[in-house]
């Protein structure tokens, strides 16, 4: 199908210029084991609440890491008018957007690999075992906020202030991936028993599900030159 | 404070708020009339001569 | 000319209405309506404070269709109503935090708890803040209004869910023996306290509506003085 080829160009393009420059990825790890870093210095995290701090800390600094990659997601297309270029080729506007998200993705997913074994070593969680579902959890957490955070990153392209207001608009609409997540994960690491925390995975599913679609459907008002 | 007194700070507050809403709402709807009604006056003699 | 003066009549007619049930919806809250057993006269701020979180969804309901119609039509009177039903609606979200802060003060000792119902109406509140910091912030007034559009419809999609999380968060780790004053007391009603509360509720919806159309036609006159000032120039 055409919209797929064309998603996957777009990937590939973005994929390339995070290569040569490096920008968003490095500067997201960075950050992001900062914060782990300073929530441990500023909440004195003692080691038997750990594992019921742990999660939302660990979302938290995704969440910040996540909101600077936000910033900077359509950065590339800012410069030279490519944006203008890229709405007059023949391509689903649609597919613009999955790109996006499936970049935006790519680098959160990248992140999480890399800091979730640190957090888990930082903060002296549980067995290992439990590890590929609390990723499981974080992964789909991820898709949300990435879904959500494009369209809401396209929507301010223009507007002033824009670094406050992208979070503002942003994380009370993020409120259910937050706490599903976060609950999700707790129950994981509490009872290490999956189903118990299984609405809450419904929760985040749909959640992915409906505004995936919503954002495909939408996006081609958004981005309006 | 009594717990009449939460009740009469409760109501006192909301119908205080609505009450300067709406005459925030009047006082705006005036300046948009005069402001008009000064336009097309304006305007008028600008289309006449 | 004929049409507004007819606008301004039906309004006026509103009003009016609007007014009367407010004042019998006081009466009824304030003198008719018994106390209640457990807490007392305090319970009488539920009379406004249901019709007002009930107001606050309607409203954004109302941004919502306002914010569909105008991605359909693209006509500036669906942008207005959208835009005046998020004005009116902070208005009213706002106030039922506000009461329901008072509410908890004699009845749970403090002025803020986490629980489910003032949760949730502050993220309502978070919300619209955010619609309308959009909107100003945004230079160009047709993107202005398409990006809020968006944000109307998505924010309003996903206050099920919002819904959905917030209270499970609040009840699935709640030891039972907690009481939870955010239900409402239905168990022993008395015909005058539901009364009350009908009538407040229609005086609410009433008030809503006659403010409402109220700024919807500041809207649309402020909309004309700049047609006009724009038509001046050309």
């Amino acid at each position: 199908m055409a919209f797929l080829r064309h998603t996957l160009w777009l990937l590939w393009k973005d994929l390339l210029l995070e290569r040569r420059r490096h920008e968003s990825l490095l500067a997201m790890f960075f950050f992001g084991t900062l914060l782990l870093f300073i929530f441990q210095f500023a909440l004195d995290v003692q080691p038997e609440k750990a594992a019921d701090m742990a999660p939302g800390l660990l979302w938290l600094a995704l969440v910040f890491c996540g909101t600077l990659g936000l910033m900077q997601l359509f950065q590339p297309e800012r410069e030279n008018h490519c944006l203008d270029a890229l709405l007059l080729a023949p391509i689903d506007r649609a597919a613009i957007f999955l790109s996006k998200v499936l970049f935006n993705l790519m680098l959160m997913a990248l992140l999480e690999i890399v800091v979730l074994p640190l957090f888990w070593v930082l903060f002296n969680l549980a067995a290992w075992d439990r590890l590929p579902w609390v990723f499981l959890y974080g992964l789909l957490g991820t898709v949300g906020f990435c879904v959500v955070g494009t369209l809401f990153s396209a929507l301010t392209l223009t507007a002033r202030g824009r670094e406050i207001l992208l979070p503002l608009l942003l994380l009370p609409l993020l409120i259910p991936v937050v706490l599903a997540t976060i609950r999700g994960m707790e129950i994981i690491l509490r009872a290490g028993d999956f189903s118990e925390s299984l609405p809450w995975l419904h929760l985040l599913i749909g959640f992915d599900l409906i505004f995936s679609t919503a954002g495909m459907l939408v996006f081609e008002w958004v981005i309006e030159s | 404070m009594g717990k009449w007194g939460f009740v009469f700070l409760a109501y006192g507050i909301v119908w205080l708020a609505i009450a300067g809403y709406f005459f925030c709402l009047k006082s705006r709807m005036r300046k948009a009339e005069a402001r008009l009604a000064q336009l097309k006056s304006t305007g008028k003699i600008k289309h006449a001569s | 000319m004929a049409k507004i003066e007819k606008k301004r009549g039906s309004g006026k007619i509103l009003g009016a209405l609007a007014l009367v049930f407010i004042l019998a919806g006081l009466y009824f809250a304030l003198i008719e309506a018994p106390p209640d057993a457990n807490q007392g006269d305090v319970q009488r701020i539920m009379y406004i404070h249901i019709p007002s979180i009930l107001t606050a969804y309607l409203s954004f309901f109302i941004v919502f269709v306002g914010s569909c119609l105008y991605l359909w039509k693209r006509e500036r009177r669906d942008d207005i109503l959208a835009r005046s039903a998020a004005e009116v609606g902070v208005l009213f979200t706002a106030l039922t935090i506000v009461e329901g802060s008072i509410w908890g003060k004699p009845t749970w000792g403090v002025w803020w708890t986490w629980d489910a119902r003032l949760t949730l109406t502050a993220i309502l509140l978070m919300i619209f803040a955010g619609y309308m910091m959009l909107r100003s912030l945004i230079e160009d007034e047709d993107r202005a209004a398409v990006s809020a559009a968006v944000v109307g419809i998505i924010g309003f999609l996903d206050i099920p869910l919002i819904h959905m999380s917030v209270y499970w968060w609040r009840t699935l780790h709640q030891p039972p023996s907690i009481l939870r004053p955010d239900k409402a007391p239905w168990e022993n009603v008395h015909p005058a306290m539901l009364i009350a509360l009908a009538i407040n509720f229609a005086a609410f919806l009433l008030l809503y509506f006659y403010l409402l159309s109220l700024r919807i036609r500041v809207g649309e006159t402020e909309e004309r003085v700049k047609r006009e000032m724009l038509g001046g120039i050309a």
